[in-house]
């Protein structure tokens, strides 16, 4: 197995498990303060690492250019800000597993923007992925409703 | 009530999750480290946050946080830069086509560990494997 497939794993399973971590947390600490801090840690290692000398390290900051900040602040708004809070609120309500695969949906989003703004056209089996996403989707709606 | 205010911020954290991207790979078209995208990202919603807890009035809580929940949040969040940064690192030395689809079995891992770690407060019943499953499957066959 090469390291990239280990990677990939190890971000699955940080990232499932992350989840029940916070949900944890939150019998504790309030949803706000607790994605605080989650964004602190993700900050501090993110500045660890280019200082370290990731990339060309922090002077790399001077040389981006204002569409590109523009950029990734809306993305980050949009992820760690919004995204997260959604995703950590709802877990007051519903259960992490739900919540967790629900959320787990977007990258049909992404596939109805390229369909939808840049013209592209399905694969059969892509097909055949929105419809079992989809009704997974429904299926863990449906829970508990009866 | 309370459950179709779970799914529906559900809903619209899977809206977020997939809309960002679009703005993230735009950005990175310019030839940015993604660590450095990153860090852009992450520090807009920092400052958000702090704002918001601030303004909310949560910000005296802080000092009289439970260590518990706090050690809990940390780790949790000691988690989240581990899957940043392992995906990252994978996606620079492995193929997308194969990086993506192996981190998008995710919601599997949340189901063990809800089953193991969390559950009392977990109802994991067929439907929510059989929901797990689809999901997982239909989004590695759509990406």
């Amino acid at each position: 197995m090469n390291l990239s497939i280990l990677l990939s794993i190890l971000c699955a399973f940080a990232w499932g498990i992350q989840s029940i971590f916070l949900k944890m947390a939150m019998r504790d600490i309030h949803l706000y303060m607790a994605i605080l801090i989650t964004l602190i840690i993700n900050f501090l290692t993110l500045a660890f690492l280019i200082g370290i000398g990731l990339g060309k390290g922090f002077p790399e900051f001077y040389y981006i250019s204002g569409s590109v900040y523009l950029y990734f602040m809306l993305a980050g708004f949009l992820n760690y800000f919004l995204g997260r809070a959604l995703y950590y609120s709802s877990f007051r309500f519903i259960s992490v597993t739900q919540s967790t695969s629900i959320s787990a949906a977007y990258p049909i989003i992404s596939v109805v923007f390229a369909i939808t703004a840049l013209g592209e056209k399905l694969a059969p089996h892509q097909f055949i992925g929105i419809g079992l996403t989809l009704s997974g989707v429904y299926l863990l709606m449906m829970k508990g409703r009866r | 009530m309370s459950r179709l205010r779970g799914q529906t911020e559900a809903i619209f954290a899977s809206l977020c999750f997939g809309i960002a991207p679009i703005f993230a790979k735009k950005g990175l078209m310019s030839g940015l480290n993604p660590f450095h995208g990153a860090t852009i990202a992450n520090a807009t919603a920092l400052v958000i946050m702090i704002l918001f807890v601030l303004l909310s009035g949560r910000g005296r809580e802080f000092g009289s946080i439970k260590r518990y929940g706090l050690f809990l949040a940390i780790v949790s969040g000691i988690c989240n830069s581990i899957a940043l940064v392992s995906f990252y690192w994978a996606m620079s030395i492995g193929k997308v086509a194969l990086v993506v689809p192996i981190t998008c079995i995710y919601p599997l891992f949340t189901l063990v560990a809800a089953y193991f770690f969390i559950k009392k407060s977990e109802v994991i019943d067929i439907l929510t494997v059989i929901g797990t499953f689809l999901i997982v499957i239909g989004v590695i066959l759509t990406i």
